[in-house]
């Protein structure tokens, strides 16, 4: 679904991805680990098409498509979905109103008809419900003065109405409680299927013992130093990470 | 000094016919001779140029004979003031270039009923009330052939706002003098519309005078909306007063316009009063819009808080200049304001100074500006979810708007509104992208 070809990647004058190369095939989960500056979340904001990040090298297709190519609301409605680590407080735009209008921007594009309103808010209050968010957060603005669970929460919520093909959540761990980190999970599980691909950026293994990856990957410096299977996550518990680069160097 | 020939001023007014107004005329004349228009090197004028008004008014002072009042107006013009009237539900009074409209008159008979006197300043003669203290309010009172004096009594009891239409059209003249001289005596409560509209493409120039006292416990609700053609030119100014308690809750929306030019003058002259002061302005292409607005708190404790927004694209240039003034004998005053700026495009530019001078000692006063262009994460977030550049700019940028929407009072007007700042926002928008 997703093939990644050795791809360098510069912010400013600053190179941070120097060919990085990652194929993700529909049904897999993966998770990205790595420490900080690594060039994880430059990755995720490449992916979703962030205009600070420049690609000067290399390729990115899914779907067989040139990803590079779209415009970043054009990725999102062919089912590309990031979960910020950072989600942006809009004031003064509903969360609803938001909500509804990604989807029935989606369904244009697929020559659908429109989301009927009392079908949108009954879908929303049960996607809620099982996030355990309160349904009120339906008419604040977006992201605004929520907690930073409740915007990951929020995150997660946007994940599911939206149903995309390609999900990539960069540190929707961070800064979580164990409950909220469990509804998190929950909603990630609730994703798994086998038209869908799920891609984990993490700092640490905890979001890991809820949603079992497939492959994971270990990025340093711009590039994957090793993969392998959800039991490199444990050793890199136990070793750190200082542990992958020497054996990266050697 | 840059301003009208004398000679051409003097020969227009002596063809006015002689009434009520005539000695206003006269001597608001000799005063305008030696101020002329205001020039940008007064402070309060320097980012606003009114020399294309010169030539304008030369023209029309060659020409012009009394206006009369109309009662076959322009297709056009009865097109503009239809669309006023069936989106916004009110008592209208329709001013046309200057000029109350005849066939408003059945209206003035109607309001007598609920409380409400509107007479002719031409012909009541109560003319001391005539304020020309500056430049643009004596060139007004030098021309002024009509104006209506409005008196709201206690018993008022109009069950929708009191609306008072501006239509200017070139069949009569390109320039045009309103004055409306209104009291809202004690205990009344009262909601009051200005709206301005214009026709036609010829270059106009409109230059209203609202003089406003809200008696003792009285409270007014104040909407000033300006959507003109982008040919005209229009120079505004409210002189309030407000006396022991009362409330003055005021918002002006500015859509169109060539060059706008407002002046909200606000005397807390008595204890207890509040003022609230909101203002919306969106400018595009080469628009120009200048928000001059004071606050006089001569007395305390009162309120005074103001907030203007603008929104601004193209090579458009706004000004917004707030002051408030706490005086010696206003201790327990609280006067917040801000102003806040979103520019859309490289070549828009505003220019802000909100000001305060507090001579008194316990008072409470804060101020701040800002001027910004989208927040280029929360653009990108929105198109992250699947929305265009296009439809994203316009959420972020309606959102900035909408604070201001909701703080506007008058519900009657909120649709018409709300619908004039979606199309000014997909022209400036569009404008943007294009």
């Amino acid at each position: 679904m997703l093939e990644i070809n050795n791809i360098s990647t510069t912010v400013g004058d600053t190179e941070i991805l120097k060919g990085l190369s990652l194929n993700i095939n529909a049904g897999e989960v993966h998770a990205i680990m790595g420490p900080n500056g690594s060039g994880k979340s430059t990755l995720a904001q490449v992916i979703a098409g962030h205009e600070n990040y420049i690609v000067t090298d290399g390729t990115v297709q899914y779907d067989g498509k040139d990803l590079l190519e779209l415009a970043p609301e054009e990725r999102a409605r062919e089912g590309v979905f990031l979960g910020f680590q950072y989600p942006v407080e809009i004031p003064g735009v509903n969360n609803a109103y938001l909500l509804k209008a990604a989807i029935n921007a989606k369904r244009r594009h697929q020559d659908r008809s429109e989301i009927d309103a009392f079908e949108f808010l009954q879908l929303a209050r049960e996607k809620m419900k099982d996030l355990d968010m309160d349904s009120a957060f339906l008419n604040r603005g977006v992201n605004e003065g929520f907690s930073g669970g409740e915007k990951k929460r929020n995150e997660i919520l946007q994940m599911i109405m939206l149903e995309p093909r390609l999900v990539i959540l960069d540190e929707t761990d961070s800064g979580l409680d164990i409950d909220a980190l469990k509804a998190v999970a929950k909603g990630v599980n609730a994703m798994r299927s086998p038209d869908r691909a799920i891609l984990l950026v993490t700092h640490y293994q905890r979001l890991l013992d809820y949603v079992e990856p497939d492959f994971v990957h270990v990025l340093s410096e711009g590039r994957i130093v090793r993969s392998g299977d959800k039991t490199l996550a444990q050793q890199l518990e136990e070793h750190g990470y200082e542990w992958v680069r020497e054996a990266a160097n050697a | 000094m840059t301003s009208v020939t004398h000679e051409l001023l003097e020969a227009a007014v002596s063809r006015f016919p002689q009434d009520a107004l005539t000695p206003v005329r006269q001597a608001a004349l000799a005063q305008f001779a030696k101020s002329g228009f205001p020039t940008i090197r007064q402070e309060d004028w320097k980012y606003t140029n009114l020399g294309a008004v010169v030539d304008l008014s030369n023209a029309w002072l060659a020409n012009v004979s009394a206006a009369a009042p109309q009662r076959n107006w322009t297709a056009a013009a009865r097109r503009a003031v239809d669309e006023i009237l069936e989106s916004i539900d009110a008592s209208w009074i329709v001013i046309g270039n200057g000029i109350t409209a005849l066939e408003t008159l059945s209206e003035v008979e109607a309001l007598r009923n609920q409380g409400i006197d509107i007479s002719k300043l031409s012909t009541d003669g109560d003319t001391a009330a005539i304020v020309s203290d500056d430049q643009m309010t004596r060139f007004n009172a030098a021309l002024l052939q009509d104006g209506l004096r409005v008196r709201i009594h206690p018993s008022a009891n109009l069950s929708k706002p009191l609306g008072f239409l501006f239509v200017d059209h070139a069949e009569n003249g390109s320039l045009s003098q309103a004055r409306l001289i209104i009291d809202v005596e004690p205990d009344a409560t009262i909601d009051i519309i200005e709206a301005h509209v214009s026709v036609g493409s010829d270059a106009q120039f409109a230059n209203t005078v609202v003089q406003l006292t809200v008696a003792d416990s009285a409270e007014v609700g104040y909407v000033r909306v300006q959507d003109r053609a982008d040919t005209h030119i229009q120079v505004g100014k409210l002189i309030a007063e407000l006396k022991k308690d009362a409330v003055l809750d005021y918002a002006s929306f500015d859509f169109g316009g060539s060059l706008v030019r407002n002046d909200v003058a606000v005397n807390i002259a008595q204890a207890g009063a509040t003022v609230n002061l909101h203002g919306l302005y969106m400018a595009g292409a080469e628009q120009h819009i200048d928000n001059h607005t004071r606050v006089d708190h001569r007395v305390g404790p009162a309120v005074s808080r103001e907030e203007y927004r603008g929104i601004i694209g193209g090579r458009a240039r706004c000004v917004f200049n707030g002051k408030a003034i706490v005086h010696k004998a206003a201790d327990g005053s609280d006067a917040e304001q801000s102003n806040h700026n979103l520019l859309l495009s490289e070549a828009a530019e505003v220019d802000t100074k909100p000001e305060l001078e507090i001579y008194a000692d316990d008072v409470k006063c804060a101020h701040g500006a800002t001027v910004g262009q989208l927040d280029r994460s929360a653009l990108f977030y929105l198109q992250s979810r699947g929305l265009g550049r296009d439809e994203a700019m316009q959420l972020l940028t309606r959102a900035f708007a909408a604070r201001l929407l909701t703080a506007t009072p008058i519900t009657e007007i909120h649709a018409y509104i709300a619908q004039k700042t979606d199309q000014r926002l997909d022209a400036l928008i569009n404008g943007v992208t294009q």
